[in-house]
């Protein structure tokens, strides 16, 4: 069987098996789930914006609008849960498309550090307006409107499904060329017909309405938000070490990026206990190691596996093979 | 009348420090083109350097500042080695990600080892302030004013005159002409990047007796370098300096005459950064390219 083939299988059971764990009733695993599945659903907003050779260092800005969208929605204009999972969605969706017009000639390096500065732009201003937002002391959500944990549980399952689903029918448009062209080179891709701004406005506001849901979702799980919590860097590292370690502009690389950053964050809990700063440490090193020897993540060294165990007997098939993920 | 002396002492005490850490954080990006996210860290590990020094031997950190520069100076000169240079033709996006992974590992290394507690460092010097009539000089930031500028006075003297220097000018200005002058590029990358993180816990020594050190203290002091060398460009001292003297002068209005400004002031150089990269993508003075 062909590594596709077998990941697209692999992707259908463990698609139904993150859909069906909240119906179990095991809290402990439900909560190891829902928290893959968030962790996948950034993975895989940064993964799409990274595949169009836009860097971002400012998920965390998406995820902390989104959350805060959701929040504020829900207490102060006492919208539901999930209509105010739609709203930090469209708030993303808006915040994408904003960054997309702001920074349209931007590239590499810039693109990415006006990313960050957006992202801890959005903490100071939510620290800075308390009346808002609550300030630094934060925002606890009303009960009241509370829809049940296992809801919440089963609605992220969907969420992180949809996402790959997101990301496959990109994959299968004609966007995934441009945005492969633009990755290489922009001015070349603009040469042969191809507006960056458009695939960008739209790329950016998929991305942002992504990460934007899964902070939504990740407010109701939680229940409380301040602007440290909300906008933490932390969330932008793991949105970027996923993807790095399954397989960077592949689309099953964030989905086992998620799950094996998920088992390393658990494992080192486990056998380490929870010492302060082990587990970033340990992510810190994975980071630098998959940039030095991984560089195509997990995904990467499986194909190598397959390529060295399933050599045709004769002609070189490689030359035909799909080049696509 | 006092409390515009007041504000103007205050920036440009500010600016002077700024623009150590600028230049610190700009020699390595200006020459290598790659942006150290690690260099916070570097900030945060002469910070901590100077602290212990104190705690433990009563050690003055002025004192202690040359022996520190000298570990910075091998610590960085040996990241390079072992990990940057393997990136060097790579895409960005795997340096940024490398620096960012440095940077992660060395933040939590030190949470690990001295705890997320905040510190200082308390010579006496830091305790005590000039008046001059009505303006209030804390001594230690006049004095790691003081030091920030000797230092950037040492820089420029080295880049201008020493042969080390010019090379590494050349190898900033135009790398394959330098190559066809029989410079080693390799080895000049290698300097400046040793040379910038000497520079960045020389700039922690410094800001131990004037702000708390932290694991933390990093991140937030390399955004506004960033900010700085945005604002400037990379191509001059005089830029960085001037971007320096910008941010400093924003932030402390800010903080003087907006009411709760001490708390939006932080935000400044993240407002810089988006305006100057809005109107003009090339960064301010036109050496940033994309």
């Amino acid at each position: 069987m062909r590594l596709d083939s077998l990941l697209r299988y692999a992707g259908f059971i463990l698609a139904f098996a993150v859909l069906a764990i909240p119906f179990l009733g095991l809290p402990g695993l439900a909560d190891i789930v829902f928290r893959t599945c968030t962790l996948a659903i950034i993975a895989i907003s940064w993964n799409m914006m990274a595949g169009a050779g836009l860097i971002s260092l400012g998920h965390s800005g998406f995820w902390g609008i989104g959350a805060y969208t959701a929040a504020l929605c829900a207490n102060h204009l006492g919208i539901a849960f999930l209509p105010s999972l739609f709203c930090g969605l469209i708030s993303g969706a808006l915040i994408g498309v904003g960054l997309a017009l702001v920074t349209g000639r931007l590239r590499g390096i810039y693109f990415a550090i006006a990313t960050l500065a957006m992202s801890e732009g959005f903490r100071i201003i939510a620290i800075m307006l308390p009346d808002l937002t609550g300030g630094a002391q934060g925002e606890y959500l009303k009960s009241t409107l509370f829809p049940g944990t296992q809801f919440v549980y089963i609605v992220a399952s969907c969420g992180a499904v949809c996402a790959a689903a997101v990301s496959w029918l990109v994959s299968r448009s004609r966007y995934h060329y441009a945005f492969r062209a633009m990755r290489a080179n922009e001015q070349a891709a603009q040469m042969v017909g191809i507006n960056p701004m458009r695939y960008r406005l739209t790329i950016m506001a998929l991305s942002g309405a992504l990460a934007s849901f899964a902070g939504a979702i990740n407010v109701w799980n939680g229940g409380y938000l301040d602007p440290n919590v909300a906008f933490n860097l932390h969330t932008t590292l793991m949105a970027q070490i996923a993807p790095i370690l399954g397989g960077i502009y592949t689309i099953a690389g964030p989905i086992l990026g998620a799950l094996a950053a998920m088992g390393l964050g658990e494992g080192t809990r486990l056998w380490l206990g929870q010492i302060e700063g082990v587990s970033l440490l340990i992510f810190g090193v994975t980071l630098v190691a998959c940039v030095l020897y991984l560089p195509k993540g997990i995904y990467g060294g499986l194909e190598r596996y397959y390529a060295s165990r399933m050599r045709p007997v004769y002609g070189n098939r490689a030359d035909l093979k799909d080049p696509k993920p | 009348m006092n409390l515009l002396l007041q504000f103007l002492v205050d920036s440009i005490l500010l600016g002077g420090l700024y623009t150590l850490m600028a230049i610190g954080f700009s020699l390595s990006f200006g020459v290598t083109r790659i942006i150290n996210f690690a260099h916070g860290e570097f900030i945060m590990l002469g910070a901590y350097g100077a602290f212990w020094l104190f705690k433990i031997w009563g050690v003055d950190p002025l004192i202690a500042m040359p022996a520190i520069i000298v570990l910075g100076f091998a610590t960085g000169w040996l990241v390079f080695n072992s990990l940057i240079k393997r990136v060097l033709a790579a895409p960005n996006i795997n340096q940024i990600l490398l620096t960012f992974g440095i940077g992660l590992v060395i933040q939590h290394i030190a949470v690990i080892l001295w705890s997320g507690n905040s510190r200082s460092t308390t010579p006496e010097y830091a305790l005590q302030a000039l008046t001059l009539g009505e303006v209030f000089i804390p001594y230690g930031r006049l004095i790691g004013c003081a030091v920030a500028v000797a230092l950037v006075a040492l820089l420029i003297a080295w880049l201008k005159i020493t042969e080390g220097g010019r090379a590494v000018r050349a190898v900033a200005q135009d790398e394959d002409a330098a190559t066809l002058m029989g410079i080693n590029v390799k080895a000049i990358y290698a300097l400046s990047f040793a040379i910038s993180s000497a520079l960045g816990v020389a700039t922690g020594v410094v800001v131990s007796f004037i702000i708390t050190v932290t694991p933390f203290m990093g991140f937030p002091m390399l955004v506004k370098a960033v900010a700085i060398v945005i604002v400037g460009g990379l191509g001059s001292i005089f830029g960085m300096a001037l971007g320096a003297f910008i941010l400093a002068f924003t932030e402390t209005a800010f903080a003087y005459y907006v009411p709760e400004g001490s708390g939006w002031s932080e935000g400044v150089a993240f407002v810089l950064i988006m305006v100057i990269l809005i109107i003009r993508p090339h960064g301010l003075r036109g050496q940033a390219e994309a």
